[in-house]
């Protein structure tokens, strides 16, 4: 009873609603702006929080990560280009719907996942902070090489096409990861003396070269430049038949959200290309899957929402950031003399009660606030196609600009865009690209790592439970992709035949 | 009566003179400045520990220096970009740079276009105490536990990142103690700690104000500091020379500007600075952090960076580095 009265007095007294309202617009409005990640979105508003009192700065940055990882979604489906990095793998089937007029019922999907997931992350790290945090504390480098083994498996099971292309695009991606500073010995690599080189080629970067550059290239290339696909501008929120079918692909992003979210390193990204391929694996419909499959959007929403909560369990518990966000979100604590760790529970309890009601806030106001944003977004996504392209062209480049205030990185990105236009004409796709950009520092830092450690014996590896059975679980899932191609390729053989 | 009127006279004077300074410092016409605003660079992101520094120095700067103090991020390259920024700007006392450790150590391993030589230090304000700390429930209680382990198996030490000053101790550390141990990098604080805490490694190296919140829950514990001298916070904890082993680290924390800053700019910092660091607001925000005053002007500044500098380009090229 006590609990209650003191949410009702913090609800009504404090300025916690407001807080969590101007952090989920400003969230979903810099998630939506691509090269604003979500951590940077934090990060330029923290300085307005130095004024307020501890419970409302740290509602106020929670909303903001709640929102970004909302708004990330909002271009993936209408332009092409993932406002956030954990917003790539929703790209795949939104944007496909998007062009076959359904983006209204894509962006429905992806805010009725995002809540889902974001409601999930935040009941875990309300009732299982504890437990789960053990498990966070579990993961050695070794666990860490394994997962992202794991990770790229997924490439055989995304090549849809060529498995050779898709090997030969997921090498590229890891080979772009290793330039910059080398993550272990500091030596530079590949960096050709090049300062705006030191920090390496970002995934978001990768991302929004691959997907968005490649596309506007490939558009103004094509004939039909005056043809729009007629689309309508209304958000179509899931109906309950849907939201049933939703049920399976969400609950796995929501898991996959989960895990990804208490390991430091692994962040929102990881977390949306797992969960959209498990949603593949286990879907009634796996080839609709990169068609403009509605699972494809959700599982993958509904992942990098739940990481938006769950990534804080072990900034709560140890004072350990999960995520780039939650580390901004550590700054903000710390910024306002808040020491997160075991005694914040007992000593700062209200700003811990204030934390988990501001975000329920959010959470809840992220349907009214998508609902008023999204015709808007539609809208402008409707007009003239060379108007649209200038302006998404506009809108992308002032966004890589923004990331470092570098033009280097301008013209990196039309680079990684022409190549992407490159493999899209040779039929290479791109994810296993990306996935190698955002995996490749994990297996490789994290390999050299456990070898460092053993002093060079791979035995290391097999005595870590954790890494043993991401290996196992990577082996049987190359094979069954292999098995799965070399049986459609028989089925379509005897086709033709 | 006599005795007692010069006494207490003696007593009113001393404590005009004690409370002089004090009043001066709080009420005190703020310095003259040439600049209305003044840019403070860093290369550590919001909420990163640079920034901090400055967002706290700032907001208490105002009274010692007649200026707006902006706190400008510019990250990127660790520091690559900020230095570049700095040595293209006019020396006039408009811009300034946080600098660290971080700067010199860029600027020898990445090679940019413009280095800590294109700058000058204006001043050095504190040095952040560096600890080798150990996961509380493990089974290390002293510097000479991990070593001795070290001497026995392979020791683990662990640190943040792979061009630090805790490398850099790690790896002194290391040699001074003539130890087979692996000095394992990782990318950030956050990284390190888990493999600190789950007993993948058997100490790491860090600044103590990274260490609160664990030091708070009691989940490390300290072993020995890398200081000349005991931490005034911490007095039960050795220096990890008294444990015998002569690796002292230095890691401070200053301003540098353009080069070629004048005279008078540098005059006004070097009044306005000592004040600062008297101040009672500002001295509780740094005791709260574990930071030591070390104070230093222009010229000593200079000294402390080009030996650093020179001792840090000699390890680097020893480890392999650096050829």
């Amino acid at each position: 009873m006590a609990t209650a009265s003191q949410i009702f007095t913090m609800l009504f007294a404090t300025p916690v609603i407001p807080a969590a309202l101007v952090g989920l617009v400003w969230g979903v409005i810099g998630g939506a702006l691509p090269g604003l990640s979500a951590s940077v979105t934090m990060a330029l508003i923290l300085p307005f929080t130095y004024a307020l009192d501890p419970v409302s700065a740290i509602v106020l940055l929670a909303s903001v990560y709640i929102g970004a990882e909302y708004g990330g979604s909002i271009p993936a489906i209408l332009i092409r280009t993932p406002g956030t990095n954990s917003a790539a793998a929703t790209v795949i089937d939104g944007y496909e719907l998007k062009r076959q007029g359904r983006a209204g019922e894509a962006l429905g999907v992806s805010l009725w996942s995002g809540v889902v997931g974001s409601l999930f992350g935040l009941f875990t790290l309300i009732a299982f902070t504890e437990p789960f945090s053990r498990l966070a504390l579990a993961f050695t480098p070794m666990s860490y090489c394994a997962l992202g083994v794991l990770g790229l498996s997924i490439i055989a099971s995304l090549s849809g096409g060529s498995l050779l292309k898709s090997l030969a695009a997921g090498l590229v991606g890891m080979m772009v990861a290793t330039v910059g500073i080398d993550p272990l010995s500091g030596v530079n690599r590949f960096t050709f003396d090049l300062p705006d080189l030191l920090g390496g080629v970002k995934p978001i970067m990768a991302m929004i070269g691959l997907f968005a550059v490649s596309e506007l290239m490939r558009q103004s290339g094509g004939v039909d430049l005056g043809a729009q696909a007629a689309a309508g501008v209304r958000i179509v929120f899931p109906s309950w038949p849907m939201m049933k079918r939703l049920f399976k692909p969400q609950g796995i992003g929501c898991g996959v959200g989960l895990m990804e979210g208490l390991l430091p390193g692994g962040g929102g990204s990881v977390a949306a290309f797992f969960s959209y391929n498990e949603a593949k694996r286990w879907s009634k419909h796996p080839e609709e899957f990169g068609k403009g499959s509605v699972e494809g959007v959700a599982a993958p929403e509904a992942a990098n929402n739940t990481v938006a909560s769950s990534s804080l369990i072990p900034l709560l518990s140890f004072g350990i950031p999960g995520s780039n966000s939650a580390a901004v979100l550590l700054g903000g604590l710390l910024i306002h003399g808040l020491i997160p760790g075991p005694r914040l529970f007992e000593q700062n309890a209200d700003v811990v009660m204030g934390l988990y009601v501001g975000s329920f806030i959010a959470i809840l106001a992220q349907i009214p606030v998508g609902l008023m944003i999204l015709p808007a977004c539609m809208w402008m996504v409707n007009r003239p196609r060379p108007v649209l392209a200038a302006f998404v062209f506009l809108l992308v480049m002032s966004g890589v600009y923004s990331l470092n205030g570098a033009f280097f990185d301008v013209a990196l990105v039309m680079g990684i865009g022409f190549l992407g236009w490159l493999m899209a004409k040779g039929g290479y796709p791109f994810l296993p690209a990306v996935l190698g950009v955002v995996l490749g520092p994990m297996v490789e830092s994290n390999y050299r790592r456990s070898l460092l450690l053993s002093g060079g014996e791979h035995d290391i590896f097999l005595e870590d439970a954790i890494a043993v059975g991401f290996f196992v679980a990577a082996f049987f899932f190359l094979a069954y992709s292999l098995w799965r191609e070399r049986m459609d390729a028989r089925a379509a053989n005897l086709k033709e035949a | 009566m006599k005795r007692l009127v010069a006494a207490l006279s003696f007593t009113a004077l001393s404590l005009a003179a004690f409370v002089a300074p004090g009043q001066s410092g709080a009420q005190a016409q703020p310095a003259p400045y040439p600049h209305k605003v003044v840019t403070l660079v860093t290369h550590s992101s919001p909420g990163g520990g640079s920034d901090i520094f400055l967002r706290e120095m700032v907001k208490h700067l105002g009274k010692y220096i007649d200026a707006t103090f902006v706190v400008d991020n510019v990250s990127g390259g660790s520091g690559a970009r900020a230095m570049s920024k700095l040595a293209t700007s006019k020396p006039d006392g408009s811009i300034f740079y946080a600098i660290t450790p971080t700067y010199i150590y860029t600027s020898l391993m990445s090679k940019p276009q413009h280095t800590f030589r294109d700058l000058q230090p204006l001043a050095v304000v504190f040095a952040d105490p560096e600890v080798l700390y150990t996961r509380a429930d493990g089974p290390y209680m002293s510097v000479k536990d991990v070593i001795e382990h070290a001497r026995k198996a392979r020791g683990r030490f662990g640190v943040a990142n792979p061009a630090s000053l805790e490398r850099q101790a790690a790896e002194r550390l290391k040699n001074a103690a003539k130890v087979n141990a692996a000095v394992v990098s990782h990318e950030g604080g956050g990284d390190l700690m888990i493999n600190v805490l789950n007993g993948t490694l058997d100490a790491g190296v860090g600044e103590i104000q990274e260490l609160r919140a664990q030091l708070a829950g009691g989940k490390v514990r300290l072993l020995a500091s890398f200081t000349d001298q005991r931490l005034i916070d911490f007095p039960d904890m050795p220096t990890v020379k008294e444990q015998g082993f002569d690796v002292v680290v230095h890691k401070f924390r200053g301003l540098a500007g353009p080069k070629g800053l004048s005279p008078e700019v540098i005059a006004v910092w070097e009044k306005a600075l000592p004040l600062l660091l008297a101040d009672p607001d500002y001295k509780k925000v740094y005791a709260q952090e574990s930071l030591i005053v070390d104070f230093r002007g222009a010229a000593a500044a200079g000294r402390l960076v080009d030996d650093f500098a020179r001792e840090t380009e000699s390890f680097l090229k020893e480890t392999g580095v650096l050829k």
